[in-house]
């Protein structure tokens, strides 16, 4: 059993008064000092290379996305939020989506793609805004999941510095 | 019998069959590529190796079990040390080089060389040599491409044309580590049991031309059903993507009908299990949305309800109703048509198309009634096309009922029938007949449950793979309801 | 220019000072919801609204425009004549008493022009007849909205106003002794002549601390404001209001708000009167006045954002057991002070 122990009250406590005189002059004392918020638009969150916002489709330095659809991210996904939908192509991989689908209201941004996909096709970017008028919207097709390789270098990189240390532990 | 000892458990064998047929019919595992229960053993993977000794305390060694006949009282191990090193060696070699494409494969989710590799694999390879490089994307006819850089060399393929369609096509070309399969002479395969190559093949070297990169096997809902395409009613599998969409038809062991294949016909019958929907609003151009009646211009969609009513007023007013089933009737969608056929005083009958010239020694019977047996047994009368369309021309009114009836009757003979017959349809699609005056949506055979006897008397049956487009009510339902409302409409003559 | 205003009819003065001075506490009342989220924000490190105009100065322009197009609801069951009257009843009386406020004099030349609409000999009594009145907005608010939650409010906000109308009116009392006036004019007069604010006197501080208390718990504020009081009564008297009934309440609220700071200033700091500067020109004087009534607001906003709310029989123990007594003893004693000293002189 805990016993509160009150604390008894001065008599300038119970007054009240002094007390609240105190309070007004920490209050003003605060007026003073720099605001702590962000101003969001104009100040946006800085990001990097650890921020794990919404998942890109890499497109390589050929001009051909890295995705082989093979449905890894897909059964990875906890939320559902990916469909793909798979096709041949003639090049040496045979294999490419012709459907990619991201529903972003579903997508949790876990990371679990990122984690499964065997081809590194996809990351977490860090793009974190998330915008539109209607639901469709915000069903991202392939073309605007696709990012070029560079502009995901340093998350690619940093997802191998962190599977490397996982690697060297075991 | 003999009596042997499997995992120390004492079980009977049959000495006819291998060792590893012993094992499998006992719930052991053990794991095979080369070896399959209808292709003849030749032990060329030996991944199938388990510790053997010929009786209680004798010196033990490692077999394979596919080539190793068994004997009175064998002592067979599956899961000592021994025969998980062996195999874990076996595979290794088998992986040297097998790409590592299982993210582009075809066969991921459903390869062995994955499941065991899985289970029994060392997780890394040790060796430096870079990977054979060949052909990846070669084609062998119509419905099969080979990945030679896939292929473990099992040579099931091989031993399915010899022994199985008993006209040899495929070979092991090429000695030592240079070996592929190839068809003699660089020829196409040919013959209408190709597709069971993909099925057979161990690993993705043998794909699907069909389903190749069409969807992941593990999207895929498997239901059980039976094949339609013949009066043989093949057990097969039909696997849809994420429940909606028919992707494959694949042959399921049903020792009494069809083994362990089925014919490509069969295989690649997806067109009609996967036609569009008509457009938003529209009677023709795909398959029926709900109920259609005859209206001032052709026929429009209609109240399901009012589009019953109108049926059972005009054949209670026209006497002498012809009744003209699908081939493709269930059991019980010829049993609600039979009752149906007695309330309008007819004759039952079904539409039986002339047979389609694909008959062959292994399976096909090249009849394209798949309940022919079971109809006739129910008492429906077989009728040609053309018998049928001259008999529809002679009444006063019809029912065609059933899965792809119009089609099977032919759309340019229907049009050609006088527009005094008052015609009821139920069917999927349909064309603009002109003597069509109500038409209401059935679901296809992969939509709905039921019964089929095949040409030897076996039941195969029907479940429901993907669900029908809303609105589409079962046939026998259907049928019932109509007979029902007849039974209630009092007669006009 | 001095000819010019002579010339002028009376009524064009009077028109020019009623615009004048109720544009000046509307347009105060709007200013000051925006000052508290400012104030507020400030005091929480925050930036509070600056996306509406430069620094969100025109925040109260664009609140306005939102309580103009939403949609004005009236629950089933209210009294719907009462119901749109409350607001107005809320409103209209803050507004009024700021008449006989008098926050200087305009001289142009040698003419002399009280700047108050009206210079009533019963100036208090019209101020707190008329405080009085508003009680009526919350308690018929409060019941027209057939809402367990207003009337609750409205029921509240009643008892809270009644009883520290007593302090109040007690404590305004002190100085009416001290200046033996009830014209508020004759009042800052008084302090002036003295060269004395009320507020440094000893009875004049008490007097002005239980004022301060009581305009707190007059105008429903911070840490007296029952009538609204979220957690326990959603929004008080005003829950079931919307659009621009609501803002009516809003703008009573920070009406009365402003009319408290004037009298604080008028009664305890001298009204327009500047220390140290007898002689001041009549500009800086009203200036001045401005000053003061300014930091009273401030308070007002100050003490929201610092207390907590008091719990409602804290409330009443300390309207009833405290602050009247208290109120009660200063004014025998200002009384007879002033009595016996009046006497002897």
């Amino acid at each position: 059993m805990v016993v509160v122990q009150r604390k008894e009250l001065t008599l300038a406590e119970r007054l009240y008064l002094p007390e609240v005189l105190r309070g007004l002059s920490l209050t003003f004392r605060k007026f003073f000092e720099k605001p702590i918020t962000r101003q969001y638009p104009e100040q946006p969150l800085p990001t990097d290379e650890v921020t794990r916002g919404q998942p890109r489709l890499v497109v390589k330095d050929d001009g051909n996305i890295a995705c082989v659809s093979c449905g890894m991210c897909e059964i990875a996904c906890p939320a559902y939020a990916i469909t793909i939908d798979g096709g041949e192509t003639d090049r040496m991989i045979e294999r490419e989506p012709k459907k990619f689908e991201i529903d972003m209201l579903r997508c949790i941004l876990c990371g679990f793609c990122e984690e499964a996909c065997p081809k590194d096709a996809i990351f977490m970017s860090n793009e974190l805004e998330l915008a539109d008028y209607t639901r469709a919207g915000l069903v991202y097709d392939i073309e605007k999941l696709k990012r070029p390789k560079s502009a995901l270098q340093k998350r690619i990189d940093y997802v191998y510095r962190l599977n490397n240390r996982w690697r060297s532990k075991q | 019998m003999t009596k042997i000892q499997i995992n120390g458990r004492e079980v009977e064998a049959d000495p006819k069959q291998p060792l590893i047929r012993a094992c499998h019919d006992q719930g052991v595992d053990v794991p095979m590529y080369c070896y399959h229960p209808g292709l003849a053993p030749v032990g060329s993977c030996r991944i199938c190796q388990v510790e053997v000794a010929a009786a209680p305390g004798q010196p033990s060694r490692v077999v394979a079990a596919c080539r190793t006949p068994v004997s009175e009282g064998m002592v067979v191990s599956t899961d000592t040390p021994k025969a998980h090193d062996t195999r874990r060696e076996c595979l290794e070699f088998l992986l040297k080089n097998h790409p590592l494409d299982c993210p582009i494969c075809d066969k991921a989710g459903e390869c062995d060389l994955q499941d065991y590799s899985f289970n029994e694999g060392q997780g890394k390879g040790r060796s430096s040599e870079p990977r054979r490089k060949l052909e990846k994307r070669k084609s062998l006819g119509d419905v099969i491409v080979l990945d030679e850089e896939r292929c473990i060399l099992c040579s099931r393929c091989v031993r399915f044309f010899t022994d199985v369609t008993k006209k040899a096509q495929l070979t092991v070309e090429g000695l030592g580590s240079r070996s592929v399969i190839n068809t003699y002479m660089d020829k196409p395969l040919e013959g209408n049991y190709q597709g069971n190559l993909a099925d057979i093949c161990p690993v993705g070297a043998l794909t699907s031309k069909k389903f190749r990169f069409q969807a992941r096997v593990w999207n895929l809902s498997k239901t059980l059903s039976t094949c339609g395409e013949c009066s043989r009613g093949c057990s097969i599998s039909v696997e849809a993507l994420r429940a909606k969409e028919v992707k494959r038809l694949r042959p399921r062991y049903n020792a009494a009908v069809n083994q362990w294949w089925m014919c490509d016909t069969g295989r690649h019958a997806l067109a009609p299990l996967t036609r569009p929907l008509a457009p938003e609003g529209a009677v023709l151009g795909g398959r029926l949305r709900g109920a259609a009646v005859r209206g001032y211009n052709g026929l429009e969609l209609a109240d399901d309800v009012a589009a019953l009513d109108l049926a059972a007023d005009m054949l209670a007013a026209h006497p002498g109703a012809a009744v003209i089933v699908s081939p493709f009737a269930t059991q019980e969608e010829a049993k609600a048509a039979l009752a149906l056929a007695q309330a309008l005083k007819a004759t039952p009958q079904f539409v039986s198309p002339a047979p389609n010239g694909l008959k062959d020694d292994l399976l096909h019977t090249g009849d394209p009634c798949p309940n022919r047996r079971g109809l006739v047994e129910q008492g429906f009368t077989a009728l040609e096309p053309a018998a049928a369309l001259a008999a529809l021309a002679a009444a006063p009114a019809a029912v065609l009922a059933g899965e792809r009836v119009l089609e099977f009757l032919g759309h340019e003979g229907l049009a050609k029938l006088p527009t005094k017959l008052r015609l009821v349809a139920f069917d999927v699609e349909t064309s603009d007949i002109p003597a069509l005056d109500v038409v209401f949506p059935v679901p296809t055979h992969v939509e709905k449950s039921g019964h089929w006897v095949n040409v030897d008397g076996h039941v195969g049956v029907l479940n429901v793979a993907v669900p029908p487009p809303s609105g589409v009510r079962r046939l026998d339902a259907q049928l019932a309801a109509l007979a029902a409302k007849l039974a209630a409409t009092p007669a006009r003559s | 220019m001095e000819d010019f205003v002579k010339e002028l009819p009376v009524w064009v003065l009077w028109v020019a000072k009623v615009a004048i001075i109720f544009g000046g506490l509307v347009a105060t009342a709007a200013l000051m919801s925006l000052a508290e989220r400012k104030v507020s924000a400030w005091m929480q490190y925050r930036h509070g609204p600056n996306r509406v105009g430069p620094f969100g100065l025109l925040q109260p322009l664009a609140d306005g425009i939102k309580f103009i197009f939403k949609e004005e609801l009236i629950p089933a069951g209210a009294n719907k004549f009462l119901f749109r009257l409350a607001p107005a009843l809320a409103a209209i009386p803050a507004m009024m008493t700021i008449a006989v406020i008098p926050i200087g004099t305009i001289q142009i030349g040698e003419t002399k022009i009280p700047f108050s609409i009206a210079q009533v000999d019963l100036g208090i009594m019209y101020m707190l007849a008329l405080g009085g009145l508003s009680v009526y907005g919350a308690i018929l608010g409060g019941w027209a909205s057939n809402s367990k939650y207003s009337l609750l409010g409205g029921l509240r906000a009643s008892a809270q106003m009644i009883s520290y109308e007593l302090t109040l009116i007690l404590s305004i009392l002190v100085v009416v002794a001290l200046s033996g006036s009830l014209d508020l004019g004759a009042i800052v007069e008084a302090q002036r002549v003295n060269g004395l604010w009320n507020v440094f006197t000893p009875f004049g501080a008490l007097a002005f601390v239980l004022f301060t208390i009581a305009s707190f718990a007059e105008t429903n504020r911070h840490p007296f404001d029952f009538a609204e009081c979220e957690p326990e009564l959603v929004g008080g008297f005003h829950t079931e209001y919307s659009a621009m009934r609501f803002a009516l309440f809003f703008l009573g609220e920070y009406c009365a708000m402003t009319v408290m700071a004037c009298l604080n200033t008028t009664l305890f700091f001298g009204g327009p009167s500047v220390p140290f500067w007898a002689n001041a020109p009549w500009y800086v004087g009203i200036l001045a006045f401005l000053i003061k009534a300014g930091f009273f607001l401030f308070l007002f906003i100050w003490v929201r954002w610092t207390l907590p709310r008091f719990r409602f029989d804290q409330l009443m123990r300390l309207g009833w057991k405290v602050a009247l007594p208290i109120a009660l003893a200063n004014l025998l004693v200002v009384g007879a002070w002033v009595a016996f000293s009046t006497k002897g002189s």
